[in-house]
This record gives C-alpha cells, structure tokens and sequence, in this order.
C-alpha cells in the first residue's frame, strides 16, 4: 500500500466510519479530545464539566455523522456543534445562577458567584501556575464576546483562521481583525505573566 | 514600492505567530523587525502570550477516548451501513449456492441449469410466504388475544388494572431522569427574569 505511512484525512475517516468501521471513530476522537475538552474548559470554566460536555458533543456528532456535509471541514462542524452545545449549557448555568441568587436574596443571604467554582491550590510549587491559569481566565472572560469566541477557536480549538471565518461565518479579513485585537486586549491584561 | 506603516506590520507580526503570514511579506517583516526595536519586542510579547496560553492547557482525563467510545449508541445510520447487511447477503448466497449445488447433484444428469435456479427461486418464496404467514398468524393471534381479553369484564377489569400499572411504571421512570432535565423549564421563567437577572 503506497499511501501507508498518510494519515488519513477527517473526511476519509468520516466514509470509514460510515461504511461500517466503528472503531475509527475512535481515531477522531484522539485527533480532537485536546482541543475540545481544553476549548469547552476556557468557555465553561470547569474541567470536569468540559470533559462531560465534549463526551456528550463527540456522541451527537455520531449519532448525525451521516449529515456530515464533506465540502466542510470535520472540524468546522465538530467545534460548530460544540459551541452551540456549551452556549446552551451556559444559558442554563446562568438561569440557575438566577434562580440561586433570587433563593439568597429571599433568605436574606448574599449573592454567591455560583458559576465560578473556587480553585483548589495544590501545593506550593502548583499556586504560581494556578494564579496564572486563574489570570488567564480572567482575561478571557473579560474580553468582548466577539473577541473571546475567535480567541478560543484560534488558540484552544487550534482552528486556522479559515475555518473560524466559515463556522462564524464572517470574512477571513474580519476573522484577522478581531484576532489582532482580541489579542492586543489579553497581551495588555496579561502583561505581569508574560514577563515569566 | 509602498512601504507598509507600522500598524501594518503588527498585523503581520500576528500572522506570522500563527503561521499564516503570506510568503511574500515575510522578508519586507525580517528586514523591519532588524531595524524597529518596537516590534521585536510585539513580536517577544506574541511569543510569550502564545506560550503562556499553550502552557494554560488542561490535560485530557485517562480514559476518555473509551469513555466516549463505549457510550456511542446505536445511530440511525448503522443499519444502513453496508457492512450491516454484507454478513445476511453473505449468508442467503451461501444458502443458495448449497441449495443449487444439492439441488444440481440430486437431479442427475436430466434437469437443466434453469430448472435449478427456478427450484431454488421456489425455495426462496416458500421461506417469504412463510415468514409473512408467521408474522400474520402472530397478529392474528394478539388480536384474538385481546379479543378474549375485552370479552369478559373481569378480565377486562384486570386488564385495565395491569395498563395502570405499567403506566405508573412509565411515570416513575419519567420522573427519575427528571433532575437532569429540569433546567428546561427555568427557560421559560428566564425569559421574564431577562431584564433583572443582569
């Protein structure tokens, strides 16, 4: 076999997958747990929830793969029913967050930051990376929407900027622009951990 | 030749981290960034941003690729797929290989090559018409069934009360999923907290 050492494309994973060959599916799923799970933990801001959602997102994605359109990317489509999964998980997060603090004001208590979970600090030696993973959050969170979705694509989903402009369906010039300033904004806020 | 103003070059400088900087503009970068200390240092900071995202990424827990594997359902497309039905297709040509084969040998010498074939198309129709008759006879045998089951009121009665069980089974397996469900209908009662609840 001549095309041996390839690696097969997505798309060709995909039609195996379709005609049959089950397992296979499990070769897309090592291509992209990193980039999921790392992309949906920057959204949701809580590992293990990341780690449950892209579980539930890899199992939509099977159980539709035969409306899998081939003139896209597979990843356009995955990190497309990704995001779509975790705004709505985030919708419901903040109704309970509603709900929550309605239940405090009505107790007399105060309003609690539900949705944030509090960092467990390890050890000495793992405060200074927690700080700075608890910065990063920050920064991120604390970016525009518009900014902050094509940050996570670019730099947790590792999508090219093409496909950012498909799945956001915006042109590629604009996909550019808002990255550039995207990430004059974090350079700016992160400026105390770059220095390291 | 136009010469690019600086704004132009951090735009560049975010290209060429990620990789995407047109060939063409690399060199008109390398010779701008020789001479304006202003974007190597862009440049520095770019790198160290990159890093430090890189460095923020969270592992993957052992185990997930099974995870996922082992909770994949049966989807709606597997039975369409062509490995699902190679393995009968297989097995009914096999079947029909046998049938000519034994069909041929025990007709000796007189019957023709059609004659098999038209023996072992026989054959398939006698399994169809059967498997269609055991279908029938089995709904025929419900429907006498639930015949004799409305005929009396006492097994009526009893009837009625087995459905009423097996409702209220339904119902208590319903409302145990409930909890993972139950944010669904706060949707509803958000859309009037809209407003308020920023």
């Amino acid at each position: 076999m001549t095309r041996g050492a390839e690696q097969p494309t997505d798309e060709e994973l995909v039609a195996a997958v379709l005609s049959g060959d089950r397992d296979l599916f499990g070769d897309l799923v090592d291509r992209y747990q990193g980039r999921l799970v790392n992309y949906l933990f920057r959204l949701l801001r809580n590992v293990d929830d990341a780690h449950d959602l892209a579980q539930e997102v890899l199992v939509k994605v099977y159980q539709v793969l035969d409306r899998y359109d081939p003139q896209y990317k597979f990843s356009t489509w995955l990190f497309r029913v990704a995001q779509n999964a975790a705004i709505d998980q985030i919708r419901r997060r903040r109704l309970k967050v509603v709900s929550l603090r309605q239940d405090d004001d009505e107790g007399g208590g105060e309003g609690r930051d539900w949705d944030l979970p509090s960092p467990e600090r390890g050890p000495y030696g793992e405060m200074r990376n927690q700080e700075r993973s608890d910065a990063i959050q920050e920064a991120i969170d604390s970016l525009p929407w518009e900014y902050r979705e094509l940050i996570l694509l670019r730099h947790f989903g590792e999508l090219p900027y093409e496909e950012i402009a498909q799945l956001k369906q915006m042109p590629l010039g604009t996909v550019k622009n808002k990255l550039f300033r995207g990430r004059q904004m974090l350079k700016d806020k992160l400026q105390d951990f770059l220095t390291d | 030749m136009n010469r690019p103003d600086h704004n132009t070059y951090r735009e560049w400088l975010n290209l060429e981290v990620d990789g995407s900087l047109p060939r063409q503009h690399q060199a008109q970068l390398d010779q701008h960034l020789v001479t304006c200390s202003a974007c190597r240092s862009e440049k520095e900071a770019l790198l160290a941003l990159e890093g430090v995202l890189k460095r923020s990424r969270a592992e993957v827990r052992p185990g997930f690729r099974h995870q996922v594997l082992s909770s994949l359902p049966p989807a709606s497309w597997e039975s369409r797929s062509p490995r699902t039905w190679s393995f009968p297709a297989a097995a009914c040509l096999l079947l029909a290989v046998a049938a000519a084969v034994l069909m041929g040998g025990g007709a000796a010498g007189g019957s023709s090559a059609l004659s098999t074939v038209a023996a072992v198309a026989g054959m398939f129709q006698a399994t169809l018409l059967a498997g269609a008759g055991l279908l029938a006879a089995t709904w025929k045998g419900l429907g006498l069934l639930f015949e004799q089951v409305i005929a009396s009121p006492v097994s009526l009665g009893v009837f009625g009360v087995f459905v009423l069980c097996v409702n209220l089974l339904l119902i208590s397996l319903l409302r145990r999923r409930r909890p993972a469900l139950q944010d669904s209908p706060r949707e509803a009662a958000s859309r009037d907290q809209g407003g308020s609840g920023r």
